[in-house]
């Protein structure tokens, strides 16, 4: 107990001279790298620096296809609005900003070989902000629809061939939002490589509660039998389709270290959940690049664990280096020495 | 200290546990995300088969299984020639060989850091210490939940006498800091078939608390099957059902999860074919009313003592908004991880939609 008193007594300043050495290390790590930054800034002319980035992206992109992808991959874009107020822009363009990040990253998802990628795009709780700024989401929310179709439809353009499907309470929006969606699914329904989720106005609580109430429905009419209704059958029944029962990877930006209820059922077992620092705007190729070769290295790992034969032993049976353990029986072995007892009988 | 009542609670919506093979799938085989089965050590994760499976990455083509799969593959194939792709291929098992020595020093010095927090929060079953800690925060949650897993019975704090009293020590801190409940979650509701072993280990570690005089009050639940315990099991039965006790521990297990949702649908089906309840009666309130009387509250703050997140299934309703800790690297339940848990949670900011 005495020893515990100490060493409260002593908490903040060692705690404090810990921290001071760590931020030491980065500050010199980050100076270094400022600098590295300046002489790159300053030698070489943008048109190579353009072709520089696209070339290592590309590179980065190709190396990692060659290891295992993830199928699932979702989005919580948080932080639009402190990077407008950081940046000191009308709260717009800080969506603005949110949105092309974000249909930059999903393609380079789909070049990288991934499945699936979902975003949470607007949450019903949303409805509480400001009536402008839902106004203006709408707005952009269409604009960007517009042009992810254009896109998708676009033979010569990287999207093509990609489904887009917005999922979520629906009545919620207004009816002229809700044609327009259907148009733009009905134009990218053909897509089979690549499928793009975009949550709006999406809650996963409202999510479960639909898949509920649809088996209920469904067995009411006689459509199907009580034991039919299992996790399987209630998670196809959710909004992600045949994407419903698993997430690889969920990547939450600007810190909150919690759900906020996205992706509840699809996350609560075993997601690799990522929670980054920066903003949303701010979030580049280069941190997702990395969030996926970490899970590229561990999912190497364990598959190479929970594999059956690995290429190790499929070449030293070929060889026959190690035989081998081979079961015998007791009688096959050699006769022990004779017993005899200290007592001489 | 306030007080809090505990009872057992009575729902319309009763759920039978009569389908065995249901009860089966919901406890299956735990798969953790993949981060987390490496760090968590064990013999198969060494550092040689760690070499051994980024090795064999090269000497693989899985290029074929990804064929059958779609055309987008196909394509890919006659983008990149099987030289250019082992090239690259190999490229990746360098960089996975880089990394793989870079997260070994960042875990050393991660562990580092844990043992230090450790030994500057270490509260040696002292109540007063921990409240004192606790009286410095802006604020507390209400709920606390904390996910737990047995280890491997030949480690140290391992197998089931570990498990409980791990989970005892997490009773004892939640008591201490004063918040008035707490979820236990392990997957495989182990806590929940040794529901006499834990209110004994708990009833134990509170008396090295608090002396054996005075063991506060705690009820013990399982929401599962609808059960209510008080303090350790030899203890009189309350004659009063309105005992006052310091703190309510709720056990969960993975069979909390997904399948109570899918009995629950059973169950609302059946009521709604049979004219009881009208299918457009089924609202998020009610699914949530109805949970909330099958599982429990949605928990605050939820803590992981493991080195990576891993919810572990717990129920996929209840973490809505609950605020998640867990310590990078640390594989052991401690106070330290505890206290910085609730450090976390006094310093966030909830805005719902806003």
């Amino acid at each position: 107990m005495m020893l515990a008193r100490a060493s409260r007594f002593l908490e903040d300043p060692l705690c404090g001279g810990f921290q001071y050495a760590y931020s030491f290390v980065s500050n010199t790590l980050i100076f270094s790298l400022g600098l590295v930054q300046v002489l790159y800034n300053s030698l070489l002319p943008k048109s190579t620096k353009v072709w520089l980035h696209t070339f290592l992206q590309n590179l980065l992109i190709t190396i990692i296809k060659t290891g295992p992808i993830p199928e699932h991959v979702s989005f919580i874009m948080d932080g639009n609005r402190r990077f407008a107020k950081f940046n000191n822009l009308p709260l717009q363009r800080g969506h603005e900003a949110g949105g092309f990040t974000l249909l930059t990253l999903v393609y380079i998802c789909k070049k990288m070989g991934v499945k699936c990628v979902s975003a949470y795009a607007f949450s019903i709780e949303n409805f509480n902000r400001p009536k402008e700024e839902v106004e203006t989401l709408m707005t952009l929310f269409n604009e960007k629809l517009a042009e992810f179709a254009r896109k998708a439809g676009d033979l010569k353009d990287p999207m093509y061939g990609s489904r887009l499907k917005v999922v979520g309470d629906r009545r919620l929006l207004s009816p002229e939002t809700r044609l327009r969606l259907e148009e733009v699914e009905e134009l990218t329904k053909e897509g089979a490589d690549f499928t793009f989720y975009v949550c709006f106005p999406y809650t996963s609580r409202n999510d479960i509660q639909h898949a509920i109430y649809k088996e209920s429905r469904n067995y009411k009419t006689k459509k199907t039998q009580l034991s039919n209704i299992t996790q399987e059958s209630l998670g196809k029944g959710m909004y992600l389709d045949e994407f419903s029962n698993k997430c690889d990877i969920l990547i939450r930006t600007s810190g909150h270290k919690r759900l906020s209820d996205f992706m509840l059922w699809q996350c609560h077992e075993n997601t690799t959940i990522e929670f980054v620092s920066t903003l949303w705007p701010d979030f580049t190729f280069i941190q997702m690049f990395l969030i996926f070769f970490r899970w590229s290295f561990f999912t190497t790992l364990q598959e190479y664990n929970t594999k059956d034969v690995s290429f190790f032993d499929k070449v030293s049976a070929e060889l026959n280096i190690l035989e081998k353990r081979k079961n015998i029986t007791l009688e096959s072995l050699p006769d022990p020495p004779i017993s005899v007892s200290v007592l001489g009988n | 200290m306030t007080m809090t009542e505990s009872q057992p609670v009575n729902t319309k919506f009763t759920v039978s546990d009569s389908d065995s093979s249901a009860t089966a799938s919901g406890s299956a085989y735990h798969v953790p995300p993949p981060a987390t089965s490496r760090l968590n050590g064990g013999t198969a994760n060494t550092k040689t088969r760690s070499i051994q499976a980024i090795a064999n990455t090269v000497l693989t083509d899985n290029r074929a299984g990804k064929l059958a799969d779609g055309s987008d593959s196909a394509s890919n194939k006659s983008q990149v020639s099987y030289v250019g792709y082992t090239f690259y291929k190999t490229l990746l098992a360098v960089m996975f060989f880089f990394y793989g020595m870079f997260r070994y020093c960042q875990l050393q010095y991660n562990r580092c850091k844990l043992k230090i927090f450790d030994i500057l929060n270490s509260p040696s079953n002292t109540p007063q210490l921990i409240r004192q800690d606790v009286v410095k925060l802006a604020k507390i949650p209400s709920r606390l939940a904390a996910i737990l897993e047995m280890k491997p019975v030949g480690d140290v704090g391992g197998g089931l006498h570990g498990l409980l009293n791990d989970a005892s020590e997490v009773v004892c801190w939640t008591i201490s800091a004063g918040v008035k409940h707490l979820t236990l979650y392990d997957h495989d509701g182990a806590m929940q078939r040794n529901i006499d072993q834990f209110r004994n280990e708990v009833y134990e570690h509170l008396s090295m608390y608090y002396g054996p005089d005075n063991v506060p009050n705690y009820a013990v639940k399982i929401p599962h099957y609808n059960q209510v315990f008080y303090n350790r099991k030899d203890s009189p039965v309350p004659t009063d059902k309105h005992t006052k006790v310091a703190i309510e521990v709720s056990i969960l297990s993975n069979r909390d999860g997904r399948q109570t949702i899918v009995d629950l649908t059973r169950t609302m089906a059946e009521l709604c074919s049979a004219g009881d309840l009208e299918v457009g009666d089924i609202t998020v309130d009610l699914v949530d009313s109805e949970l909330k009387q099958l599982v429990g509250p949605e928990p605050d703050l939820l803590l992981y003592f493991g080195p990576a997140l891993d919810l572990q299934g717990f129920p996929p309703w209840h973490i809505r908004l609950t605020e998640f800790f867990w310590e990078e690297d640390n594989n052991q339940v401690t106070y330290s991880v505890f206290i910085r848990g609730l450090k976390q949670y006094a310093g966030c900011k909830v805005n719902v939609g806003k």
